[in-house]
């Protein structure tokens, strides 16, 4: 029996040279499970949007209607959040939204999860921070501080409340890295350890063929659930990296 | 993909018989604390490959997908914005043609209703001037009978005391054998009448 974790284990691929990045930082190209399935991600976003946009019609097909569907979901959702100037920022949420969620279904139909890979969701986090940090500090410059100084609030309140802010403010990629990263490898870990008990408990004989009907039964209840945890999670991302973005885009003004 | 009951990895041993529970992490991934993620040797490999896909998709997303729905959406809500209006146009201008046919409707039934009046007025007029000459040669004929009535009877008066002085003299010549005077037959006539 394979343990539950053997499932987020790399394994190398094709061989491709190692790199050596400015700072003399070594970078192993070569494939691996893990890049495979991003790389199997985006290209099945690509794909489906090259064949769903490719004859844009204003009646539009199945497949555009999908594509379209995702597109004023994530949209509406944005302009939401962010408000006019949603459409700037779209692109980089739209993106964001389809390749997590992407990977994470990927991951319920694949052995292999890329979002339940640490170095993937760190990645994926620190690129909204610091896109987050690069649009605050070009739209509001020296008026970024303004984010740890919230209007309204007394001045003697403001020795508790900017400490709390600025912790906040930095652990942001820390809980959108380990929030998609923990749902991911949790889910996946469940289904596994339950899927685990079910040739465990039949190998004991008739009484264990019985009792294993439970843990088949909270399996099926489990992928289930984890559809919607991979929907969910990418979903979540992509809220949240509008919701920070907006604090920077808006700063100051309560929309 | 590799099935993750085959670990086919030229450097990974066999996997661990240590049972189907979780919490005791497989031997052969050492090093790192026990989860295979946190095997720091495969994090660059990841984070330059996951920058560049992303790139990719963000890029191609940016340039080519979202700017054709977005053209397309904005198509569609131009077209319905369009008809909309044009829908709305077409039916004030109905609104309007048909405010103007029922002023028209109005017009001429009031057109109507006053040469109906008019007409009435005038046969009333020529009615009412035809039965005034009717009254008037009426009363003239009247007035020019009742004329020729009194004159008429004035005359047969006028007869009736000379037929009365005749007959008393015929019979007072009859009744005496004398003849009465004119005068005194006329007088005596008159203290009769």
């Amino acid at each position: 029996m394979a343990s539950p974790m053997e499932q987020f284990e790399i394994h190398k691929g094709l061989q491709l040279p190692t790199v050596e990045l400015p700072g003399g930082i070594l970078v192993d190209l070569s494939l691996n499970n893990s890049i495979m399935a991003m790389l199997i991600a985006a290209g099945l976003i690509i794909a489906f949007f090259a064949i769903a946009t490719s004859r844009a019609a204003v009646v539009p097909g199945r497949m555009q209607l999908i594509a379209e569907g995702l597109f004023s979901y994530i949209d509406d959702m944005a302009h939401g959040i962010i408000g006019h100037e949603s459409r700037k920022f779209f692109p980089y949420v739209f993106s964001i939204f389809l390749f997590v969620l992407s990977m994470n279904m990927l991951g319920m139909f694949l052995s292999f999860t890329a979002t339940s890979q640490l170095a993937v969701t760190v990645t994926l986090a620190l690129m909204t921070f610091l896109i987050v940090l690069v649009v605050g500090f070009l739209r509001n410059g020296a008026n970024m501080y303004k984010l740890f100084v919230p209007s309204g609030v007394p001045w003697y309140m403001l020795f508790l409340v900017t400490p709390i802010e600025i912790i906040s403010f930095f652990l942001r990629p820390v809980t959108l890295a380990l929030r998609l990263f923990g749902n991911m490898l949790g889910g996946h870990v469940a289904l596994k350890v339950f899927a685990g008990f079910i040739p465990a408990l039949a190998g004991l004989g008739a009484v264990g063929v019985v009792g294993a009907v439970l843990p088949l039964a909270g399996v099926v209840a489990l992928t289930s659930l984890e559809f919607l945890v991979a929907f969910l999670q990418a979903f979540v991302f992509a809220v949240l990296t509008c919701v920070y973005l907006n604090d920077v885009v808006n700063l100051g003004d309560h929309h | 993909m590799a099935a993750e009951d085959t670990p086919t990895a030229p450097g990974a041993a066999p996997a661990a018989l240590d049972g189907a529970h979780a919490g005791t992490a497989p031997a052969e991934t050492g090093g790192g604390g026990g989860l295979p993620q946190f095997e720091l040797q495969y994090w660059g490999g990841q984070i330059v490959w996951l920058l560049l896909i992303f790139i990719v998709l963000y890029t191609l997303m940016s340039r080519v997908f979202i700017p054709r729905l977005r053209k397309v959406k904005d198509t569609r809500a131009e077209t319905i914005a369009s008809a909309v209006a044009e829908a709305r146009r077409v039916q004030d201008e109905a609104d309007a043609q048909a405010t103007s046919a029922r002023a028209e409707i109005e017009q001429a039934r009031a057109r109507a209703r006053s040469v109906a009046a008019e007409a009435k007025a005038k046969a009333n007029a020529e009615f009412a001037a035809r039965q005034a000459e009717a009254d008037a040669r009426i009363a003239d004929e009247l007035a020019a009978a009742e004329t020729r009535i009194r004159s008429l009877r004035d005359t047969a008066m006028a007869s009736v005391g000379d037929i009365a002085v005749e007959t008393a003299g015929a019979m007072v010549q009859r009744l005496t054998g004398t003849a009465a005077s004119a005068a005194d037959l006329r007088a005596a006539a008159k203290g009769a009448a």
